[in-house]
């Protein structure tokens, strides 16, 4: 496949910009050095300006909900209510004023920590479905760890289980320390697979 | 010269990239002579891989579209890493399922990590010659903290007939709400991330999950691009290097020479 030109001149840009950064960690020279700060400036400028279109995509997405009526409608409506009085909160309150605070802390966290709690449900409920569903010797292993971790860590009065807690706290220590650490060495071989792709521009996401 | 003073982080950081780009390039050019897709399937299979290419022509048949939810880590620092992997997932399911009745949905937490998945989905169409069935409400950010994101897909995952749902990004715990909202309507979930909370929840909530590294193998498994396949490859050869240095390590301390 033919490459278009302006592809070709983000393919620049983009290897270009991200070895400056990358050198920039490791060849001590200060015009390379101010080049890579400016870079990463320029960065979080453009991320920030990228939430703002993602708010932007959030809003048009409902929108088109409510004007095409769908069932769940009600709750892009009800979405786009609230986003039009936070947002007039933290215009006049300013977003750290005490009102915007108040949505903050008596609107979101409740709701994000009720999420939260659903989740420990919903965990559990999952969890009867592996086996259900897969029945094999890891399955039994994750269920008998999650289970000797949960109770372990359970304070039971007149229940004295020192077996049982130090059981815990070797599991906590040795094997999942070791299995955790396998797999951050795997991921972080990944991610420099990812950037060494991003960096020779073999993955170019950029170029619609 | 004492040893690890010689060996900072920054010299083995370098030693390690240089080390990767040189496979890199190796397995790169060695593939143009023959693909070894085969070769890596027999090698070492991974289930949800075949599971989800099996899925994407059962899509097609059913008429019913898939659900992508690529993560709300954003660009940003490390988590970047499977936010861009999931995006050139994107880009091989979106070129295969895109002439069917449904078009991929795509979510996200994170504007910056949209504003890509909007410009891989217009590519997708692009190369698959079926631009006209493009549509801007197809990509969507659901919420911009983790659980709002989960909450805002969790809808669109049970608004619509779906064949499967595929969770690949940074995600948090709340992966569980997604993949329990798949199993809801009886989708079919594959799940994967790069964050160890997540991959244990996905473990237990979905059909198929993607432990440690099998993520950042997905383009080479849903043959994407040669450059994939050589990275698998890179990646393997680099993964024994460490377990080695790990063992050599273990035994000067064990003789005393560290």
């Amino acid at each position: 496949m033919r490459r278009r030109p302006f592809s070709v001149f983000l393919l620049v840009i983009a290897i270009a910009s991200g070895l400056v950064v990358l050198l920039g960690y490791w060849i001590n020279l200060p015009a390379l050095a101010t080049l890579r700060d400016l870079f990463v400036r320029w960065a979080a400028i453009l991320a920030g300006m990228a939430v703002l279109v993602g708010i932007l995509n959030l809003l048009y997405v409902h929108w088109l909900k409510v004007s095409q009526p769908k069932p769940g409608g009600a709750y892009s409506l009800a979405l786009l209510i609230a986003f039009v009085l936070t947002f007039l909160v933290a215009i006049v309150d300013t977003p750290t004023g005490s009102w915007s605070l108040w949505i903050f802390r008596y609107v979101q966290l409740p709701v994000e920590a009720s999420l939260l709690a659903l989740l420990a449900i919903t965990l559990l409920v999952a969890v009867f479905r592996m086996l259900h569903r897969r029945f094999d010797w890891f399955s039994l292993v994750f269920i008998g760890t999650a289970i000797l971790i949960l109770v372990g860590s359970t304070y039971l009065p007149e229940v004295n289980m020192p077996v049982l807690q130090s059981l815990r706290t070797w599991l906590l220590q040795v094997p999942t320390v070791a299995g955790a650490r396998g797999i951050l060495l795997g991921i972080g071989i990944g991610v420099v697979a990812t950037g060494v792709r991003i960096l020779t521009g073999s993955d170019r996401p950029y170029e619609g | 010269m004492n040893l690890s003073a010689w060996l900072s982080a920054e010299i083995l950081g370098l030693g390690f990239l240089l080390t990767f780009a040189l496979l890199f390039y190796i397995f790169y050019y060695w593939k143009h002579r023959a693909s070894y897709q085969k070769e890596l399937e027999e090698l070492r299979r991974i289930d949800a891989f075949t599971r989800l290419r099996k899925t994407i022509g059962q899509a097609i048949e059913n008429g019913r579209g898939l659900q992508i939810s690529i993560g709300s880590g954003g660009l940003n620092g490390i988590r970047g890493a499977a936010g861009l992997v999931s995006l050139s997932m994107l880009l091989v399911i979106t070129q295969k399922s895109c002439k069917g009745d449904q078009s991929p949905q795509v979510t996200s937490g994170d504007g910056a990590l949209a504003s890509l998945a909007q410009d891989t989905l217009h590519k997708a169409y692009r190369l698959a010659a079926v631009e006209s069935n493009s549509k801007a409400s197809q990509n969507q950010v659901t919420g911009i903290t983790p659980f709002s994101y989960a909450a805002g897909a969790m809808l669109t995952i049970l608004d619509q007939p779906l064949q499967a749902n595929l969770l690949a990004g940074n995600f948090g715990s709340e992966a569980g709400l997604l993949a329990e909202a798949g199993e809801r309507s009886s989708q079919l979930v594959i799940a994967g991330s790069d964050g160890l909370p997540a991959q244990s929840v996905m473990l237990a909530t979905a059909d198929d999950a993607l432990i440690g590294e099998e993520l950042f193998a997905g383009g080479a498994y849903l043959s994407a691009e040669p450059s994939h396949e050589a990275s698998v490859k890179a990646q393997d050869i680099l993964r024994w290097i460490i377990i080695l240095i790990i063992l050599a390590g273990v035994i000067l301390k064990l003789a005393g020479a560290l």
